[in-house]
């Protein structure tokens, strides 16, 4: 049975882009980056209880990083910007995970929110790599001989690095990792105190989160193909924070629907630009008001073992 | 630079820092009662403030009336908020709550971007703009003004929290709710209070820095700069947020004198996250000792 609903919907997956028309298939790319993002983000969130409103900055960098190594060396192959663009941002994660062990709760949301201004001002001020306000123009990805110039095969490198990355968080989570991250979400005292080296985790927990947003800014890069910092501002993260807390938080399929239902909904309401922070807004509300679990708690999902909502 | 430069550009950080400080002081008022820290501050002022310039199109009130207008209408919707969201998630955890703040200042802004639309607009000042001369210093009305309004904002909460039964509770309930509690105090009363005293406080604020910053949807911002102040002055305390407040407006103002211009937008958070590395329970601030 399981076999079957994952030969099913892989099957379906491979045949969207002949079914939909162009503009479906380019809107199933950007949910697949960004189930990525929630993804990553769940692992640090939803997992570890490690608030992160900067994870829009994250995305920039990866973004950034991919779109300039393209640039500079347009014999790169994609897998390679990809896996470079996430060492990166995993790098800058780092960087910024381990002086944030020390914060919790509100402080640790405060810190990351400030990283995501900082990130953009970098940008804005780096103008002299990243062209600023002007925003930058992100070559065709090359896989080989092959240019990745058409929104059908854009959806095919986002599919695949998509499924490797979902593979990999389902393997981390149901892992003795994923068991120390979620220890330390009940109680860092009782993990510390059960062998859970936290410290540790919480550092691994922001580098994972930060490699999964550095690739998902570097798919974001070429399939949208332009960049430029307003993109990347803070209520980019809040939509983050809606789609783990709308997916269910601690949740991998749940991420995936969240980012899945976000992304549309914020496609849908595009001629209601005015009106799209008000329905997010009571969207958030409510749901932490009634369905704290997010869609994860209301549905049972068949495919993927080792859920933790 | 010339010390009488230098003499504008500190006390006009101290004017925006006042704001800060009081904005600071709002979100100390909420975190205090309720553990949680209110992303809708801003918003709230905002839209209090929107209310008072409202009053003052249609009404023509004289500015203390469109103060009291502002004043009335944070308190209600203080009031409202507390009552009607926050109450009902008193049980869950920061996190969530922390989540629901943020959806309130989502809607917040949009809402007031759809009465008000998210214009610019000017705002009436109770000062004059012509700069009073002391000697070879120029001071701006509005900086002196703002400071002053602040400080005897300051005192008057200070007032409340020492010499009042309201205030006692509240400063009982930051300490040990349960306590508290058991105590006689009504926990449910001082989160009302709280919630409204820190809406009126934005209130006040805003109506002061309305004439300087312009009024618009996108005012709410300057509740960021109030979370590097508590931060600063070590989140929690009163007269830390005071102290990181005017901290915050001095350095921001003096930054873009001596550092490039490029880094002059990053200067609070660079501040705020410099400060969480090196110490995190900020100037004043006592470390907290966890237990089990």
């Amino acid at each position: 049975m399981r076999r079957a609903l994952w030969l099913a919907g892989g099957l379906a997956l491979v045949l969207w882009p002949w079914a939909a028309p162009p503009y479906f298939v380019f809107l199933t790319s950007l949910i697949v980056v960004n189930a990525i993002v929630a993804i990553g983000l769940n692992l640090l969130s939803g997992y570890t209880n490690q608030l992160s409103f900067g994870h829009a900055g994250f995305l920039a960098v990866g973004a950034y990083v991919a779109a300039l190594l393209t640039i500079h060396a347009p014999a790169l192959p994609v897998v390679a910007a990809l896996l470079l663009a996430g060492l990166a941002t995993a790098l800058v994660g780092l960087a910024l995970g381990i002086p944030c062990l020390r914060l919790e709760g509100l402080y640790l949301a405060m810190a990351t929110l400030a990283f995501g201004f900082v990130v953009v001002e970098a940008i804005l001020n780096l103008d002299w790599i990243t062209r600023g306000n002007d925003g930058l123009r992100v070559p065709v990805a090359r896989l080989g001989g092959l240019a990745l110039a058409s929104d059908t095969a854009k959806y095919y490198l986002v599919v695949a690095a998509g499924a490797l990355m979902v593979w990999a968080a389902a393997n981390i989570v149901r892992t003795r990792t994923g068991r120390a991250l979620l220890a330390i979400r009940e109680s860092e005292i009782a993990a510390q105190a059960s062998g859970v080296h936290v410290a540790a985790y919480k550092t691994l927990a922001f580098v994972v989160s930060a490699f999964y947003t550095g690739v998902a800014g570097g798919l974001f890069a070429f399939i949208v193909g332009y960049l430029s910092p307003d993109a990347f501002d803070v209520f980019l993260s809040v939509d983050f924070v809606a789609m783990i807390v709308v997916g269910g938080l601690g949740s991998i399929p749940g991420s995936i629907v969240g980012a899945a239902v976000i992304t549309v909904l914020y496609d849908t309401l595009a001629a209601f630009q005015n009106y799209r922070p008000l329905i997010f807004g009571v969207i958030l509300i409510a749901c932490m008001l009634f369905m704290p679990g997010g869609i994860a708690s209301r549905v049972r999902f068949p495919v993927l073992k080792g859920d933790n909502a | 630079m010339t010390t009488a430069a230098l003499v504008h550009v500190v006390v006009s950080g101290l004017a925006t820092g006042s704001i800060y400080a009081l904005m600071a002081i709002s979100l100390v008022i909420v975190y205090n009662a309720t553990r949680t820290l209110n992303f809708a501050q801003g918003e709230m002022l905002m839209v209090s403030t929107f209310v008072g310039w409202t009053a003052h199109q249609w009404l023509r009130l004289p500015l203390p009336l469109i103060m009291l207008v502002a004043v009335v209408a944070a308190a209600l919707l203080g009031w409202l908020i507390e009552r009607a969201v926050i109450r009902y998630s008193i049980a869950a955890t920061h996190f969530d709550v922390l989540i629901i703040t943020l959806g309130l200042s989502l809607v917040l802004r949009a809402a007031a971007g759809l009465v008000w639309t998210h214009d610019e607009f000017p705002f009436p000042s109770f000062f004059a703009d012509r700069p009073i001369a002391i000697g070879p210093v120029r001071l701006a009305p509005v900086s002196l003004g703002i400071i002053g309004g602040s400080l005897l904002l300051m005192l008057a909460l200070y007032g409340l929290f020492r010499g009042t039964r309201l205030g006692r509770a509240m400063r009982a309930v930051a300490q040990n709710q349960r306590a508290a509690r058991l105590m006689g105090i009504s926990v449910e009363r001082v989160y009302s209070a709280s919630w409204i005293l820190a809406a009126v406080v934005g209130g006040i604020a805003g109506v002061l820095i309305a004439p300087v910053i312009f009024l618009s949807s996108k005012m709410g911002l300057v509740a960021i700069n109030g979370f590097t102040a508590a931060v600063l002055g070590g989140f929690g305390s009163m007269p830390g947020a005071v102290v990181g407040g005017m901290l915050l407006g001095v350095i921001e103002n003096l930054a873009p004198l001596y550092l490039p211009s490029g880094i002059k937008h990053s200067v609070p958070f660079l501040l705020m996250i410099a400060i969480l590395l090196v110490r995190p329970s900020g100037v004043l601030g006592r470390a907290r000792r966890r237990k089990v």
